[in-house]
């Protein structure tokens, strides 16, 4: 509670953007406290990119209200208090990396220097190649590098590991964590939700415009239903399974059930007063990204809705594991 | 301001590595006045060699500040580099001012290289305030196309610019009475008409020292206009998206 007192960094106020009948970002309030490091996750489409992109005053709400260190977001943005990292955000062809860095930090009210900069971003060995010329793990280097040019108190960063190999990635979230020791406040929207685990201290989840979660890591696993209980059970009655205390989520393959609970224990005593007898008995902890998938799968089936969007970030997900 | 200013001198420097800017705005118009200007017939009531000199002058620093301009703002809105300055405390006009800046910056050598050539290569001989309003006046001319080049190039993708830059470019130079004066019959009637003959015909009439028509000055300031306006629309509703 010792923050209570402190003013916001960041406060979303009910802030909608509709495009046309499409809701993309739907209702959102949330605030950021100073010194927080946050996780933006949710499926593709959920309106983590619109809400950004609000934030940062490129596109303006339909409706609600948007405030950045007891300002608006365009006076923020040029004030120099953000430092930001986009996806869609690309760099002036034909310079080299050193010009580039000089002209943005040039730009800036409180500049750092070049060097470190440099140094930082990991970008010493190529600073003077020309932008056009580099790697796709260059170029977001590049870019990383545009977002910390000067002396900021927010950082936001749209999936900033996109395209970094592992020890790119690694060397990446390490200097991330001498700009957040320096008192600076971190938003990230990351698709690697190990990321999320390791690095915040807060997760938000979003799905069809709307935060659907927030709180610690911890605090979101635990919300999704804290266990995944599964066994074997030859003939089993569907009907019974999805009646049984604390289920979350219902997976049956064959004679292999797997349950998401929120009380394992419960459930699975359930099972056994009713006199089945499973095999092969397994209790394990949720992680972050079976969360993450159980309570957007959840929202999505609550509304009634396609589960397309939490669906195509599992297959991205998968398919990331597997490579 | 100062931010602008740095912006400019990057657009500057990196332009000098653009070999189809160099082509186009100094390259192309110098060796056409190696080769053209000894050929024709007084025009315009002044002589050749200084009817071409402004022509070729002309031709060159308004199809820099156009084709240059148009094909890489379109170019850095896809690639999201006008995003990207968005999120500096760059205000958020500053890339548009910055590039007609360089447009003004760029185009002074093409104009004061085909009047160097035009003194001493076309034997034009000019009182010195006359060299400088021609060369003012060329400029300037030139300068408004930096405009038509920023409503282009941000409503249209790079593939589509391509074309449309070329189609303008080609449409005002032969129409303009770039590449030989217009004299009389229907290509005039309609060639009078646009911002490159208004130019090079006030350029002409100062030379000629005759009076200049109120109209041509007029002529210029609507083009300048319409171009303004035409870019204004396009930034505006393109505001969302880049």
């Amino acid at each position: 509670m010792s923050q209570s007192g402190t003013r916001p960094v960041v406060s979303f106020e009910n802030v909608s953007k509709h495009y046309g009948s499409l809701k993309a970002v739907d209702g959102l309030s949330l605030d950021l406290r100073p010194g927080e490091t946050v996780a933006l996750l949710g499926p593709n489409g959920a309106g983590k990119s619109t809400s950004l992109d609000m934030l940062l005053a490129l596109r303006k709400p339909t409706s609600g209200k948007i405030r950045m260190f007891g300002s608006d977001p365009y006076h923020a943005v040029k004030s120099g208090q953000v430092g930001a990292m986009l996806q869609s955000g690309g760099l002036m062809p034909e310079v080299t990396v050193r010009e580039l860095v000089t002209l943005v930090a040039g730009l800036h009210p409180r500049p750092v220097p070049v060097a470190t900069t440099l140094r930082r971003a990991g970008l010493e060995s190529v600073a003077d190649q020309r932008v056009d010329r580099l790697s796709g793990g260059q170029t977001q280097r590049v870019r990383f590098a545009l977002a910390i040019v000067g002396e900021c108190d927010l950082i936001v960063l749209d999936e900033p590991t996109t395209a970094m190999d592992v020890e790119t990635r690694q060397r990446f979230w390490a200097s991330m964590k001498e700009e957040v020791a320096e008192g600076k406040t971190l938003l990230f929207a990351t698709h690697y939700l190990e990321e999320a685990d390791q690095a915040a201290d807060r997760v938000l989840v979003i799905n069809r415009g709307r935060l659907l979660a927030d709180g610690t890591p911890a605090e979101i696993k635990a919300r999704a239903g804290a266990k995944q209980l599964s066994f074997r059970l030859p003939a089993v009655n569907e009907s019974f399974l999805l009646g049984l205390p604390g289920l979350v989520s219902l997976d049956v393959r064959g004679e292999v059930v797997h349950i998401q609970t929120s009380d394992s224990d419960a459930t699975l005593y359930e099972v056994l007063d009713a006199g089945y007898r499973p095999s092969e008995i397994e209790v394990s902890g949720l992680g972050l990204e079976q969360a993450f998938l159980a309570i957007t799968a959840e929202d999505d089936r609550d509304a009634g809705a396609e589960p397309g969007a939490a669906q195509t970030a599992q297959t991205a997900q998968t398919a990331r594991t597997a490579r | 301001m100062r931010g602008i200013l740095l912006l400019t001198r990057t657009e500057i420097s990196r332009l000098r590595r653009n070999k189809r800017y160099l082509l186009f705005t100094i390259a192309l118009p110098v060796i056409l006045y190696l080769i053209v200007a000894k050929q024709g017939k007084a025009a315009y009531g002044v002589q050749f060699a200084a009817y071409y000199m402004v022509a070729m002058a002309t031709f060159g620093s308004f199809s820099g500040a156009l084709n240059g301009n148009a094909i890489r703002i379109s170019e850095e809105r896809k690639v999201g580099w006008i995003r990207q300055l968005r999120l500096t405390p760059l205000p958020a006009n500053a890339y548009l001012v910055a590039k007609i800046l360089t447009s003004m910056v760029t185009t002074i050598p093409s104009v004061v290289i085909v009047l160097v050539l035009g003194r001493f290569y076309g034997g034009v001989h000019l009182p010195l305030w006359q060299w400088f309003v021609v060369a003012v006046i060329v400029w300037l001319g030139a300068t408004i196309f930096a405009a038509l080049a920023v409503a282009i190039g941000y409503r249209f993708a790079p593939d589509q610019v391509q074309p449309i830059a070329m189609l303008i470019y080609f449409v005002f130079s032969t129409l303009g009475g770039i590449w030989f004066p217009l004299t009389s019959g229907v290509l005039q009637k309609i060639g009078e008409g646009t911002p490159t003959y208004e130019t090079v015909k006030i350029s002409t009439d100062v030379i000629g020292s005759l009076t200049v028509p109120p109209g041509l000055i007029i002529g210029l300031v609507v083009w300048l206009a319409i171009f303004a306006g035409l870019a204004t629309l396009s930034v505006r509703s393109m505001a969302e998206t880049v």
